[in-house]
């Protein structure tokens, strides 16, 4: 709608004379200057805050900075010893194994749920705060530290287990086996953004395509497959987009969960993990900093990847 | 309305930007700001990683300080072992650092090999009442980098009420070999049918591999950031390790994962799941407190059955040390001096640091000692005749000696490396950290 306005005003705009011009101009320009001024508090804090640092860090990947003392120039030390750092490699397959299989997890049961919802129940307020609880808690370290409990040698699913007279010895946060899959499960728990916004989506949907699809006799699969998927799939992937970049970037959760060590033998050394262990425990600054723009290259490339696969198959209504 | 393709892309935009800008604000900071200054008196900020009877203790002395000088005031940053040096590490790097620090020998070179450390000497530090040979823990190429907050030595503490319960009866520590710990954990196991395990884990235990090498006349760490041993005897200390797992005499791989990153009272010793445990003197009165029973300390174990050899030692329990960048040098000094050489801050802490190396204040406070403080007094005097050399300080990189340990360690246990191979990669890993990449 706003941008069919936009083409218009474009169009009358061929007509003035240049005086009407001029003065359209003068007009622009001091509404661009409060545009600016509005702007200026977000802008102090992008440069000084984000851009400022990221180009120190930049600096810093090419150093051997060690926190206390100044940073020495090494030129690509950095780089060429990340080539030969097997627990970087461990890192990047712990990493990729949690975005690739904890996304797309928490996505189905997001949309899953968010269809269940979509039926337009009693109640749904509620039920919709309930589903979205396990979000606003589950990036937190109480919820860390419940998780070590509940998944512990002597947690709560193990002393379950026992009372019906299993064996449980297992400690599912710390046997290197398990460790990782309970991280991802407690990534798909949270699954309550992706469902709201798919919730909205869902709700954008015209009811007419259901009645006209339902009156040439498709069935219920047919409705999902056919209606609701292509088009919500620019929701898809919003979602997707947006998970897979917070994915990378997880933290919090293996922190807590390991003791800050990535344990049980390195079986949840998360990217970001590494990262900062060789940061803050062994004083690598400076190859942490390159570590970091290794980061931000690989979620460029995924973001890259996945506006590139998007041409076939999201389908935009317009 | 349904979501046209620019709708869609400025959420996205808009989205993807959020992100980015809420994860990389963080950490970055290489030149933050300086600390923070109040305006009238002198302010000190003072961390330390403790447990329940120390903090106790801590913010007494605390408290005594300020009566004494109503001048200072005293921000106190209280932590526990686990997160302690993630936390001072991100201050230190953020210019924050405290300006009092508790600082242990692991990690002392690592912080004042790189300039972070002040010069306590060049200040006034005062240890001219202190026991030969305790001024100067913290002394690393001339500089003094920490002052020594207590004595300390490594011990094993016995459950005694829960062996009795089990019928299991205390070895002789003058004599007892490391054999005879496996022996002893395995038959506690046993005889509890697995309720009790018999020993907590001492496999990641710098303090008890390093006996261990000791008694073999080797040592963790030589002068000039070398080992001290080779790959062969991690081999043979993994694989005599190994024997507690198979006996169930010691936790499993998963519970000592867990127990790595749990708080000083929540260990399974401290909770009555196992028998015994390797600790520092100085833990007695806590670890006493923590599980509500009495605790036996015994020796450590020598190879050759005879307590003489066994090459116990003195080491600084922790040293107090001062932040290079501190905006009060002089004030946080003589705080220092304060803690180490005041009668008053003895009665405060007593021993639970360790036995105070100021001579004045240790006879000063003998007689207000616990029973665990003057047990393990009485402890410390005695085995004055078994001492070795006093171990080096581990050099910068060795701070993650029990980290790396325990990654292996747990490997074998986990049974995806055979014993020389988890030793052999610990041991690279090791040498690449100790020479600094």
């Amino acid at each position: 709608m706003s941008a069919l306005g936009e083409l218009s005003k474009l169009k009358t705009g061929g007509h003035q004379t240049p005086e009407q011009r001029a003065a359209r101009r003068k007009e622009a320009s001091r509404d661009n200057r409060a545009g600016y001024a509005f702007l200026a508090p977000w802008l102090v804090g992008l440069f000084a805050f984000t851009i400022g640092p990221m180009l120190a860090s930049l600096y810093l990947s090419f150093t051997d900075y060690n926190l206390i003392q100044s940073p020495n120039f090494t030129g690509f030390d950095n780089l060429v010893r990340m080539l030969g750092d097997e627990r970087l490699h461990t890192s990047l397959r712990v990493t990729f194994t949690y975005v690739l299989v904890g996304v797309p997890l928490q996505l189905i049961v997001a949309l899953g749920i968010a269809l269940l919802l979509n039926k337009g129940m009693r109640g749904l307020p509620f039920y919709r705060s309930v589903f979205y609880l396990p979000s606003m808690l589950g990036g937190s370290v109480a919820i860390a530290l419940l998780w070590r409990q509940i998944f512990g040698t002597d947690g709560l699913i193990n002393q379950m287990l026992r009372a019906f007279g299993v064996d449980a010895t297992i400690g599912y946060v710390s046997h290197p086996d398990y460790a990782l899959w309970a991280l991802i499960l407690l990534h798909v728990w949270t699954f309550g953004s992706p469902m709201v916004i798919f919730l909205a989506g869902l709700r954008q949907i015209p009811t007419m395509y259901y009645e006209a699809a339902a009156l040439d006799g498709a069935n219920k699969r047919n409705l999902f497959l056919r209606v609701t998927l292509p088009l919500l799939s620019p929701i898809i992937f919003f979602n997707l987009v947006l998970q897979i970049i917070g994915a990378f970037q997880s933290f919090t959760q293996a922190y807590i969960v390991s003791g800050g060590s990535g344990g049980p033998s390195d079986s949840t050394l998360f990217y970001t993990l590494y990262l900062y262990e060789r940061g803050f425990t062994n004083f690598q600054m400076g190859y942490a900093s390159a570590m970091a723009w290794l980061l931000l290259v690989i979620i460029a490339a995924f973001t890259a990847i996945n506006f590139f696969a998007a041409k076939y198959w999201v389908f935009y209504d317009d | 309305m349904r979501t046209t393709r620019r709708q869609f892309l400025t959420m996205a935009s808009m989205g993807a930007a959020g992100l980015g800008l809420a994860s990389c604000s963080r950490g970055d900071t290489g030149d933050g700001g300086g600390g923070d200054a109040s305006g009238d008196g002198t302010s000190l900020t003072f961390t330390w990683w403790g447990n329940p009877v120390r903090n106790e203790n801590t913010t007494n002395a605390i408290a005594a300080y300020l009566d004494e000088n109503p001048d200072v005031s005293i921000e106190a940053q209280p932590g526990e072992w686990a997160s302690y040096w993630d936390r001072l590490a991100t201050q230190t790097a953020g210019n924050t650092a405290p300006d009092v620090i508790q600082m242990d020998m692991a990690y002392i070179s690592e912080y004042g090999g790189r300039g972070a450390l002040l010069d306590l000497d060049e200040y006034g530090l005062d240890t001219s009442d202190f026991l030969e040979g305790t001024a100067d823990s913290g002394v690393i190429d001339g500089t003094n980098y920490g002052v020594n907050a207590g004595i300390n030595t490594p011990l094993v503490m016995v459950n005694t009420a829960l062996l009795d319960q089990y019928g299991i009866s205390l070895p002789d520590d003058t004599t007892w070999t490391w054999d005879d710990w496996l022996a002893m954990a395995t038959s506690i196991t046993d005889a509890s049918a697995g309720a009790v395990i018999g020993t907590s884990a001492i496999i990641s235990n710098d303090a008890m591999f390093s006996a261990w090498l000791r008694q073999q006349g080797k040592e963790l760490f030589l002068e000039g950031a070398q080992l001290g041993f080779e790959v062969d005897d991690v081999t043979a200390w993994l694989e005599f390790q190994q024997k507690f797992a198979d006996a169930g005499a010691m936790p499993s791989a998963s519970q000592i994962t867990e127990e790595s990153s749990v708080a000083f009272d929540q260990s399974m010793f401290l909770t009555g799941k196992t028998g015994m445990a390797m600790y520092w003197s100085n833990q007695l009165e806590a670890a006493e407190t923590a599980s509500g029973a009495e605790l036996t300390i015994l020796r450590f174990p020598s190879l050759d059955g005879d307590a003489t050899t066994r090459k116990a030692w003195y080491k600084a329990s922790m040293l107090w040390s001062a932040s290079a960048r501190t905006e009060n040098p002089e004030a946080a000094v003589a705080f220092i001096n304060w803690l180490i050489n005041s009668t008053a801050s003895g009665e405060a802490n007593l021993a639970e640091r360790g036995i105070p190396a100021n001579q004045e204040v240790q006879a000063h406070i003998s007689d207000l000692l616990s029973d665990p403080q003057q047990r393990v007094a009485a402890f410390i005097s005695e085995i004055e005749p078994e001492l070795g050399d006093t171990p080096i300080a581990p050099p910068p990189g060795g701070g993650q000696f029990g980290a790396l340990l325990l990654r292996y360690a747990t490997e074998m246990l986990f049974g995806n490396s055979t014993a020389a191979e988890a030793a052999s990669g610990f041991y690279d890993e090791l040498t690449a950290a100790v020479s600094g990449s």
